[in-house]
């Protein structure tokens, strides 16, 4: 792994790209990433639901 | 432990009926550890006649119809499956992409060397389109959608290397 700047709060590739987040998907198991898709996915789906026809 | 999810559910259904099937698109890139989201879950699958029979079994049991008209309740067949194209379903637990090939016409056996098994939950072991491979297609078929999620993919490639995962 390249070392961290210690003082430095965020990292991203030169074409914009957080590479934290990258990092922090690598850092769990296929299922959590897939636990954490499911959770977005119907997080997200609520969200439009309880929005629907407001716009 | 928490509920077990609409996509964990679509890819158990297939996997404890036995169907062979590849998971790709953006599942597949979510699975290797791509921060991205995706609303559908997408695989190539065998399309020997075994197969296809074992799929349309999970299909009925999935009351899967096709999304473009769900209304009509079209169901896949046989010939549907066997096709190169892509059938795009909806199941009682969201929408599924079964498709015959993809990129340079490259079915499941031509995928099967580039995929990895995972675990997805629950011991359920299945086939996932490797990264390198999900990078090379989408670069191939250069859609603006395509084109989109490639800096993330790239930069997830490249952080695995340097983590050697």
């Amino acid at each position: 792994m390249t070392p961290v700047d210690e003082d430095r709060l965020t990292d991203y590739s030169e074409d914009g790209v957080d590479l934290t987040l990258i990092r922090w998907m690598l850092s769990l198991s296929p299922a959590e990433r897939l636990q954490v898709l499911e959770q977005h996915v119907d997080d997200i789906l609520r969200i439009r639901e309880l929005n629907a026809g407001k716009r | 432990m928490p509920e077990k999810g609409r996509f964990l559910r679509t890819l158990c259904a297939l996997h404890d009926d036995g169907v062979d099937f590849i998971v790709v698109g953006g599942m597949a890139a979510v699975l290797d550890g791509a921060p991205i989201n995706t609303f559908d879950v997408d695989v190539v699958h065998s399309r020997n006649e075994k197969n296809i029979d074992c799929l349309l079994k999970v299909l009925e049991a999935l009351d899967a119809v096709y999304r473009i008209q769900p209304e009509r309740r079209i169901r896949p067949n046989a010939s549907h499956l066997a096709s190169a194209g892509g059938q795009n379903l909806i199941t009682r637990y969201g929408p599924l992409d079964l498709l015959g090939t993809i990129g340079r016409n490259l079915g499941y056996e031509d995928l099967l060397p580039h995929s990895v098994e995972m675990e997805v939950g629950e011991g359920v072991l299945v086939k996932v389109l490797d990264l390198e491979t999900l990078i090379i297609i989408k670069e191939e078929l250069g859609g603006e959608k395509d084109r989109a999620v490639l800096p993330v993919l790239r930069r997830t490639l490249e952080e695995r290397r340097r983590a050697g995962i």
